[in-house]
């Protein structure tokens, strides 16, 4: 990948770059309270666009994947029916998304782009988004307490899924790296120089120290990874993560990871419905009802034993080839019952690892 | 499956209904056609086991077994009213408009089961996706060796697609017993589970070289598949097709997500043995 160096005061003209080429480009900005939140780039709030910033309480993941999407309409008239696809593919960048957010992004891919049939609606918005990665190195500003992305693999700098990707060298200067053909086009611009191995020293050493200021960096995957898929945790174990559930579906709808949705049908006009997708959570009772009352997943801690497998079990990240966690830490502020991600996989880790069942000798 | 990116795999294509038949008490089978004939076609690969997403404007999409045989000239879907989308499909009437899209599913392997015997056991309304298969192996008979249906139903009114059982206990090369849990004026036949049917002098079930089909409410199929273990039947000779809340039928909504299989792409066709290991109630 190539990199280049830039002026601190410069870079806000990459979303000037990207909003010449058409896209609407969306970036961080901060509320009036502590809170920050991803919106739309205007003439007017242009210079309020944040780079060292609390990553926001919803993933930029709506830009790919709406809470409510329309997928078609159905149009009835003199006894024949239309239906017409609904499709929306905005030339779109998201500037400023963190590197966990992007992994997120990469996951849905592979999700909806890679396995037996690819996503059309998915496919649409994704194809003309550019992303514009921020590398998390401020510990008082990026670095939440709950972040865990150096436990799954994703952060602080992510290492590709971007097109372009910024880094505070700290002295006045930000490396960017291009990991695609639509970012190395943007060196094309005079603001954007070559730089000296010092610069790439200068990146190692902030990685490094940055990397020091993780708190939950206590997530034992790859030992829960395997109790998962293999089958080891007790049920027990689950109960008592099940008990703790208030089956609220926060944690599924703050995850950059997340996928499932339901469909469902609504009146338009006098002569039109519209059939729109909305964001599920497999937290709901109502997730697996089937018509007629019948639940195979009836108590909440197989709903939660659910959520969890399908995002650690070894299956899965084999053909997804990474685990559908990427340590962003927003379960964890969300979740009332302190069953986000690292505690459940401190939880299962320790259970099962001190479980009789699981100590292989026996006499 | 091949697909460019230009396939909308959410589309469905409208179909007419052609007429509706009663079936038992709440259960219909609605024959049905594309209204774009090469759709039509294409939708007529279909193999026995495999599904449809059934679209009812402005009410929503469910996923339907695919009753008739591949073999069979007609299309049509036998359907329970139980929730909205059947329910809205029940007051259609000939003429009116829906929509179809699929075939899904991994469907039962029948090649894999040429020079084998047959067993079918069908509780209610788990005859509906047992059709397919039923009439596909008698339509290519010489492919296999013996060929059994055992239909249960809780009375007789409710004993599936009469027709076809008369025609299947007419047919040379075709054993076809049924029974009901509740006995009726002019019942003549058994009563009891369809298991009961296994013990008669009349009847005897192969084992060895013998694929089971089970299809049926929950207990019924706990039961069953009990009976065939101790009869010897090995836990990958018992197929079965299982139901889940759906709402794609291609592998993202996620609804029917159990263990590590997507019972729409994965399924809904799976060995006794692989269903004990998805870990959920059946």
């Amino acid at each position: 990948m190539k990199a280049r160096i830039i002026d601190s005061a410069d870079v806000l003209k990459i979303v000037d770059l990207l909003r010449a080429q058409g896209r609407e480009v969306i970036a961080p900005f901060r509320g009036r309270g502590n809170d920050t939140y991803f919106d739309a780039v205007t003439d007017a709030n242009r210079n309020d666009v944040q780079i060292h910033f609390a990553n926001p309480a919803y993933p930029p993941k709506r830009y790919v994947l709406p809470h409510i999407e329309s997928m078609m309409k159905f149009h009835r008239h003199d006894g024949q029916i239309d239906i017409e696809p609904t499709y929306e593919q905005p030339p779109r960048a998201i500037f400023g998304i963190r590197s966990c957010d992007a992994a997120g992004i990469w996951h849905l891919d592979r999700f909806y782009l890679g396995r037996e049939f690819r996503d059309t609606y998915y496919e649409q918005r994704r194809k003309n988004l550019f992303l514009v990665n921020i590398v998390c190195t401020d510990p008082e500003q990026d670095i939440a307490p709950d972040c865990f992305c150096v436990c799954a693999d994703t952060g602080p700098a992510a290492r590709d899924y971007f097109d372009l990707q910024l880094m505070d060298l700290g002295n006045g200067e930000f490396m960017a790296v291009a990991a695609t053909a639509a970012g190395e086009s943007l060196f094309g611009d005079p603001i954007f120089r070559k730089g000296t191995p010092e610069h790439l020293e200068k990146r190692r050493e902030i990685l490094g120290e940055t990397r020091k200021h993780f708190k939950t960096a206590t997530s034992w995957f790859p030992a829960t990874v395997r109790y998962i898929s293999q089958g080891n945790v007790l049920d027990k174990t689950w109960e008592e993560i099940g008990n703790r559930c208030m089956e609220c579906g926060g944690c599924t709808y703050v995850c950059p990871a997340c996928t499932c949705f339901t469909v469902s049908d609504r009146q338009t006009g006098p002569d039109e419905t519209e059939r729109v997708r909305i964001w599920d959570s497999c937290a709901l009772a109502g997730f697996t009802r089937m018509a007629g009352g019948f639940n195979p997943r009836r108590a909440v801690h197989d709903r939660r034993n659910r959520r969890f497998f399908r995002k650690l079990a070894y299956y899965f990240i084999q053909r997804e080839l990474a685990m559908a966690c990427v340590g962003c830490g927003r379960c964890v502020s969300v979740c009332h019952g302190d069953i986000g991600m690292p505690s459940v996989v401190e939880m299962l880790r320790r259970a099962t690892a001190e479980s009789d069942k699981n100590e292989p000798v026996k006499q | 499956m091949s697909q460019s990116s230009s396939d909308n795999i959410y589309l469905p294509k409208t179909a007419v209904l052609e007429r509706v038949v009663d079936d038992i008490p709440e259960v219909k089978t609605f024959y049905w056609r594309f209204e774009d004939p090469a759709a039509q076609n294409d939708f007529k690969r279909f193999k026995p086991g495999q599904f449809a997403q059934v679209s009812l404007f402005g009410v929503g999409e469910f996923p339907a077994s695919l009753p008739p045989s591949p073999t069979e000239s007609e299309t049509f879907f036998t359907v329970r009213q139980v929730g909205s989308c059947t329910a809205a499909l029940h007051q259609l009437h000939p003429g009116d408009k829906f929509a179809v899209r699929g075939p899904y599913g991994n469907g039962f392997p029948m090649e894999q089961y040429h020079g084998k015997n047959l067993v079918f056991v069908a509780g209610g309304i788990g005859m509906i996706p047992l059709r397919s298969c039923i009439v596909d192996a008698i339509a290519h008979r010489d492919r296999y060796q013996s060929i059994q249906i055992f239909h249960g139903a809780k009375t007789p009114r409710e004993l599936m697609y009469q027709k076809n059982l008369d025609e299947w206990k007419n047919a040379a090369n075709v054993q076809c017993h049924v029974t009901v849990d509740r006995s009726d004026n002019g019942w003549k036949g058994n009563v009891g589970v369809v298991g009961s049917l296994f013990k008669k002098p009349d009847v005897k079930v192969p084992v060895d070289n013998t694929i089971a089909f089970v299809c049926g409410p929950p207990i019924m199929f706990r039961f069953v598949i009990r009976d065939l273990l101790e009869m010897g039947f090995k836990e990958n000779n018992i197929v079965s097709t299982l139901e889940r809340y759906m709402k794609c039928g291609v592998g993202k909504c996620g609804h029917c997500c159990i263990g590590v299989a997507y019972i729409c792409v994965d399924g809904p066709v799976f060995t006794y043995e692989q269903i004990k290991k998805l870990g959920e109630d059946i």
